[in-house]
């Protein structure tokens, strides 16, 4: 009984410490995020990116690859998986002979059936 | 040959138990889960294998100088593996998601309550007061707080430990939609929340981690070592500034002490201690508290869905935990079933990170609470 009593006072102090470090902590967050609305914080970015890009160039610094459309983000990402796919799918780099995709290209299944074909491990004559 | 020397040459055959034969099937179903299955199959394999090197008849392994016996010294016992691989977790998390929705720390912290909920069941069924703790911890769903707690309070209960954190981190798929379909309606699923993108500056970012190092350490000593390496990780990857290092803590460092980590946490499932009563009653308690875990992250939820006037989906309130990006992938999923057009995911993604510090400030906690030395 005495373990019950000391588990249900746990529960309530562990709960409600960690319930009030959380919410202490977002008043931080809250604040943090303030910060980005401050107007020197808008201007100092303004100024890092016109430095870093001079007119009639482009060049893409962290604040711009933060603002990449979600959409074109989630394309990127399916291409990048797709490409990475493809690319397990093929024989490891090491292994290969030739650029993927090109008129020669075999993976090594294929490879290995070509082999068979064309040079039997039977000595012929 | 005299019976002398037979005898010394069946000296490994002639120590072959029962509890070492069953540990060597175990190793196998961690094997079969890890490759078979893909459960967590960076840390069940070598988990897996340190079980039956550890189980082999006399295992010179786990004598004094013994490979497991340096490895479990060396980074088990002092805490050194789970707070480097905290390291890679910081540098691979994004907490962006957290900065642009604070309210999120709320559901964050909902999602702790199985700690505390396995703690007094534990009690009930009769365990130790530490034991009891590292036992709730697994409802922190995170391997490297579960051993770092556990490896505190309960070192010769850290195998169990361990293998249910890991193994049901692996399952968050499997058990938690059907008790967010239970706990929730259709309607309520359905909830559209709009998602507005904020640009966090880089500033921010830099100061996220500095800033919660110094109040969870200050106001939570235990924690310092979790969030101050969580968020060493963290502020290394955005400063941008050591990318070198960046990519060291999340690739190379973190593989290399997952291995030793899997091998001396499977050297510690020696048959004569892992296979008791207690054993069973670990794993059950485990996925009690992730239960409760996801249970109370619905309810918070839910309170925030009544607060907010019907425009929170109380899903979002299951991605609490500490389980990160898995947890708020099955929010989406789920959420997706009953309308496909739903797009929750960056939303419990906010608190999905927001569960991965709570977790760390839970166990940092229950750590004080217990008088942890």
């Amino acid at each position: 009984m005495g373990n019950i009593a000391f588990g249900l006072n746990i529960n309530l102090i562990g709960m409600s410490l960690v319930f009030g470090l959380l919410l202490l902590l977002w008043l931080v967050l809250f604040l943090i995020g303030k910060i980005d609305n401050l107007p020197f914080m808008k201007g100092g970015e303004k100024e890092a990116i016109s430095e870093e890009a001079p007119a009639g160039s482009y060049s893409v610094s962290g604040r711009q690859a933060d603002e990449i459309e979600p959409d074109l983000m989630t394309a990127i990402t399916i291409a990048i998986a797709a490409h990475v796919s493809s690319r397990r799918r093929q024989a490891a780099p090491s292994m290969r002979m030739t650029v993927p995709g090109s008129q020669i290209f075999a993976s090594r299944w294929l490879a290995a059936g070509r082999t068979r074909q064309t040079g039997g491990w039977t000595p012929k004559g | 040959m005299n019976a002398d020397l037979i005898s010394r040459l069946l000296v490994g055959v002639n120590h072959v138990t029962w509890q070492s034969l069953v540990m060597l099937a175990i190793a196998g179903l961690l094997f079969y889960l890890a490759i078979a299955k893909d459960y967590e199959p960076l840390l069940l394999l070598p988990i897996g294998a340190g079980c039956l090197l550890a189980n082999l008849p006399l295992s010179p392994m786990l004598a004094e100088d013994g490979l497991l016996k340096v490895l479990y010294d060396m980074g088990i016992t002092n805490e050194m593996f789970p707070l480097l691989i905290f390291v890679g977790i910081g540098a691979l998390t994004d907490f962006g998601p957290l900065l642009e929705n604070p309210k999120m720390v709320l559901v964050g912290a909902a999602g702790q309550f199985g700690i505390f909920g396995t703690l007094l069941l534990a009690l009930a069924l009769g365990f130790t007061k530490n034991e009891s703790a590292s036992i709730g911890i697994i409802g922190a769903i995170d391997g490297p707080t579960s051993i770092y707690v556990s490896g505190k309070l309960a070192p010769h209960m850290l195998g169990p430990i361990t293998v249910a954190a890991y193994s049901y981190m692996s399952l968050v798929p499997i058990i938690m939609p059907p008790i967010m379909r239970l706990l929730t309606t259709k309607k309520e699923r359905m909830i559209r929340m709009p998602y507005s993108q904020r640009t966090i500056s880089r500033t921010t970012r830099i100061l996220f981690p500095i800033v919660v190092t110094i109040i969870v350490g200050t106001l939570v000593p235990f924690a310092t070592p979790l969030i101050g390496m969580l968020m060493l990780g963290n502020f290394m990857k955005e400063s941008g500034a050591v990318e070198r290092l960046t990519k060291a803590s999340s690739g190379e460092i973190a593989n290399a002490v997952t291995l030793f980590l899997g091998l001396a946490i499977g050297s510690t499932m020696v048959g004569v201690t892992f296979l008791k009563p207690s054993t069973l009653a670990i794993l059950i308690l485990g996925i009690l508290a992730f239960t409760f875990d996801t249970a109370a992250g619905l309810m918070c939820g839910k309170l925030l869905k009544v607060i907010s006037g019907g425009k929170f989906n109380p899903l979002i309130g299951a991605a609490g935990i500490s389980a990160f990006p898995m947890a708020a992938r099955v929010v989406q999923r789920v959420a997706q079933e009953d309308d496909f057009e739903n797009f929750l995911l960056m939303h419990a993604m906010g608190a999905n990170a927001a569960g991965q510090v709570a977790s760390v400030v839970a166990g940092g906690v229950l750590l004080a609470l217990m008088g942890a030395g």
